[in-house]
C-alpha cells in the first residue's frame, strides 16, 4: 500500500467518527518501488491530500523529506512535486498495522494489501 | 468544416456513438453529425470537425472506430463518385510528390482482386506521381463499396473516396485479451467492453478511477492504460490476492502498469474507509458489480440480524477475541441487486468530483428486475444507456456524469424519464435474433428453455448464457441430423 492511500483512509468502525484519521502505522516493513512522475496527478491529489496528517505519519516513520507546510506555489513547484511523487507514490507498506487514534481497531498489512474490513459488532 | 467518414466496427452498435461523443470530450474536439444519418445498422457516419489534426485525436485511443476517412466524395456509383471527386481538384496538388497507395473497402460485399486496379486505375486523374508504396506510403487514399448489412443484396448501394486520416486503436483489444492475461476470474469483462469503458469514464493522465468491485482487477488496467492512476476494492479479498503468482500484482507487472495501479484493498464498498473530502475524491468509478444469485454480491452482516453479534466474540478455543485473529473473515450476507445499485449511485453522488462520471453495468430484462428500479439522482445526469444484448437477456452500461455538488442531504429520488431507451440510437430488442433462432418452439418447450436460460445466468452471468447458447445450438444441430 502505498502513503497516498493511507493518507485517503480514515476508521469506519460504526460509532467513530471523530479522531479517526489519520490512521497510526505500527510495524510496518517499508519498500521503495520507482515510480513514472506523473506531475497533473499530484496536482490533482494536491487538494484532496490531508498535507499536515501526511507530514506527521511521515515523521513517525523517519521520512523527513516533506516540508512542514506546503509550499504556496506547490502545483508548479518542480522540486516539492518530486518529493511528494516519492513520498506518496513510490514508498510502500509491505506490511504493519494501521491503528485507528480513537477506537484502537487495528487494520491489517500483509503483503502489500491493506485489510479494511470491519468486524461483525463493527458494522 | 470538413466532412470526415467514419467507419466503425459493426459490433456493439450502441456503444459507437457514446464512445465517439466521449472521445471528443476527451479531446475537445468540435464535432457535428446529423443523428438521423447514423444507423445501428451501418458502421459508416460522417461527421464534420475542423482540421484532419483535429479528426486524429479521436482515433488516439478510440475502440470502436476502425478508420477516418477525410471525405472527398460520395456517391450512388462509381462514375458519380468520380464527377464528385474531380469537383475539388484544389485536393490534390499538395499529395503530388508524396509516396502513396490506393486500397480498396468494402463492407458487406466484396470486389474481386482482378477488379481492384482497374477500379483504382478510373482515378488516376488526380495525378498522383509519387511512388507507389504498398507498405508504408506517407498516404493511404481509400475507395469505399458499402453493400450494407443484408446478405441477399450484391450491389453496393454508396460509394466513398478518401484520404485516410488513420487506425483506432483495435489492436488494444488483443493487448489486453484475457486469454493472455496471467490473472483472471469467472466474471473477468472482457477486453473490448473494459477499454470502452475507460473511455466512458474519461479516464486520462491526471485522474484518479476506483472500482469498488475490483474483482481481478480489469478496470484498473484498462483505466490506467489510457493514464489515470487507479486504485479498487472488493470485499473478497482471495480475488485481490490471487493464486501464487497470479494476482492483480502480476497483472501490472505484465501490463507495465505498476506505477498506475496504486493499491487494491479489501474492504466491503457499503462500509467505506475512503476519508470524505468535500469536492469529491474520485474522477470516475468504473464497476462490474457482481449480480447474480448464486455469485451475487455479498455486504457485511449477517441475513438474521438477531444473530449479529454487538460485542465482540471469542474464538472457540484460541482464548483471544476471534476478530483478533489474523485468518478471521467477518459473516457475510447476500446484497440484493436493487441495494448495490442504489448504494452505488449514492457512493457515487458523495464521492465523485463534479464532472466526474460513473460508469457501471446493469443486467435487464430478467423477471425479478425491470428497469423502473434504477435509481437516480439529481447531481447525476445519464449520459448512455448502452444495451448489450443476450436475447432474452442484456446487461446495460450506464454511463452517468454528476452534474452538481452534493448538498449533504439529498437521498435518491423516483426514476426520470426512460432509462430503458438507449439515448443514442434506436432500442433493437433480440438483436441477436436469439428469440427466433433458439425459441421457435412450442410454449411448453420456450418456457423450459427460458427456465434453464435464467439459471445458466444465475450460475455464471453472461458466459454461463453463451455456453448454454452453444449447447442448445449443438442440441438442435443434433436433432436435425437425427431426421
Ligand atoms: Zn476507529
Amino acid at each position: 500500500m502505498r502513503l497516498i492511500t493511507h493518507n485517503m483512509l480514515q476508521c469506519h468502525v460504526k460509532g467513530c467518527n471523530a479522531n479517526n484519521f489519520p490512521l497510526e502505522l505500527q510495524e510496518v516493513v517499508l519498500e521503495q518501488e520507482e515510480a513514472e512522475l506523473n506531475e497533473d496527478f499530484l496536482r490533482n491529489m494536491l487538494g484532496k491530500i490531508e498535507y499536515e496528517a501526511l507530514v506527521a505519519t511521515c515523521l513517525k516513520l523517519d521520512i523527513n523529506d516533506l516540508p512542514a507546510a506546503m509550499p504556496a506555489d506547490a502545483a508548479y513547484n518542480d522540486e516539492f512535486l518530486q518529493i511528494l511523487h516519492r513520498v506518496i507514490l513510490e514508498t510502500h507498506i509491505k506490511s504493519g498495522k494501521m491503528v485507528c487514534p480513537n477506537c484502537q481497531h487495528i487494520y491489517a498489512i500483509r503483503d502489500g494489501i491493506p485489510n479494511m474490513l470491519l468486524a461483525e459488532h463493527e458494522v | 468544416m470538413p466532412h470526415f467518414l467514419i467507419q466503425f466496427a459493426q459490433q456493439h452498435e450502441e456503444f459507437r456513438l457514446p464512445e465517439l461523443e466521449a472521445l471528443a470530450t476527451i479531446e475537445d474536439v468540435q464535432m457535428t453529425y446529423d443523428p438521423n444519418d447514423y444507423s445501428l445498422e451501418s458502421p459508416f457516419l460522417i461527421v464534420e470537425i475542423e482540421s484532419a489534426e483535429k479528426a486524429a485525436l479521436l482515433l488516439k485511443r478510440a475502440i470502436l472506430i476502425k478508420t477516418i476517412t477525410e471525405l472527398w466524395g460520395k456517391a450512388d456509383s462509381w462514375d458519380g463518385l468520380i464527377a464528385k471527386v474531380q469537383e475539388h481538384p484544389e485536393r490534390w496538388p499538395q499529395y503530388l510528390d508524396v509516396s502513396f497507395k490506393f486500397s480498396v473497402v468494402t463492407f458487406g460485399g466484396t470486389i474481386e482482386h482482378k477488379d481492384k486496379a482497374p477500379l483504382i486505375n478510373r482515378f488516376a486523374f488526380t495525378g498522383f506521381m509519387g511512388k507507389i508504396d504498398l507498405k508504408t506510403p506517407e498516404e493511404e487514399f481509400l475507395l469505399i463499396a458499402d453493400y450494407g448489412i443484408d446478405p441477399d443484396v450484391t450491389v453496393a448501394h454508396t460509394f466513398y473516396m478518401g484520404r485516410l486520416v488513420g487506425h483506432g486503436k483495435r489492436e488494444l483489444i488483443d493487448k489486453f485479451n484475457v486469454k493472455k492475461r496471467k490473472y483472471i476470474g469467472n466474471t473477468t469483462m472482457d477486453a473490448e467492453l473494459s477499454l470502452i469503458m475507460a473511455n466512458q469514464a474519461l479516464c486520462g493522465p491526471g485522474k484518479l478511477v476506483y472500482d469498488p468491485f475490483v474483482g481481478t482487477g480489469s478496470f484498473l488496467m484498462t483505466c490506467a492504460h489510457f493514464g489515470a492512476m487507479t486504485v479498487g476494492s472488493d470485499i473478497d479479498g482471495r480475488q485481490i490476492r490471487g493464486k501464487g503468482k497470479a494476482s492483480i500484482q502480476s497483472n501490472c507487472e505484465q501490463y507495465d502498469l505498476k506505477g498506475r495501479v496504486l493499491d487494491a484493498l479489501v474492504f466491503d464498498v457499503c462500509h467505506s474507509p475512503w476519508r470524505k473530502i468535500k469536492g469529491g475524491m474520485f474522477d470516475a468509478i468504473v464497476t462490474d458489480p457482481p449480480y447474480g444469485v448464486r455469485a451475487g454480491a455479498k455486504t457485511l452482516g449477517r441475513k438474521d440480524p438477531a444473530k449479529q453479534a454487538t460485542e465482540p466474540r471469542m474464538a472457540v478455543d484460541e482464548g483471544v477475541l476471534a476478530h483478533l485473529l489474523p485468518d478471521y473473515v467477518p459473516p457475510t450476507k447476500p446484497y440484493e441487486m436493487s441495494e448495490v445499485v442504489a448504494d452505488l449511485l449514492m457512493f457515487a453522488v458523495k464521492n465523485l468530483v463534479r464532472g466526474g462520471r460513473l460508469v457501471y453495468w446493469l443486467p435487464t430484462v430478467t423477471e425479478d428486475y425491470t428497469i423502473d428500479d434504477l435509481p437516480t439522482h439529481p447531481c447525476m445526469e445519464l449520459v448512455a444507456n448502452c444495451e448489450q444484448a443476450f436475447g432474452q437477456w442484456s446487461r446495460r452500461l450506464i454511463t452517468m456524469e454528476k452534474v452538481a455538488d452534493w448538498d449533504g442531504e439529498m437521498g435518491l429520488g423516483a426514476p426520470t424519464g426512460d432509462m430503458n431507451t438507449s439515448k443514442t440510437g434506436p432500442n433493437q430488442v433480440g438483436h441477436f435474433g436469439f428469440r427466433d433462432r433458439y425459441f421457435a418452439f412450442s410454449a411448453v418447450e420456450n418456457a423450459k428453455r427460458k427456465k434453464e436460460l435464467k439459471e445458466a445466468y444465475q450460475r455464471g452471468g453472461p458466459q454461463a448464457v453463451a455456453a448454454y447458447m452453444k449447447e442448445l445450438e449443438a442440441r438442435k444441430k443434433e436433432a436435425t441430423t437425427a431426421v
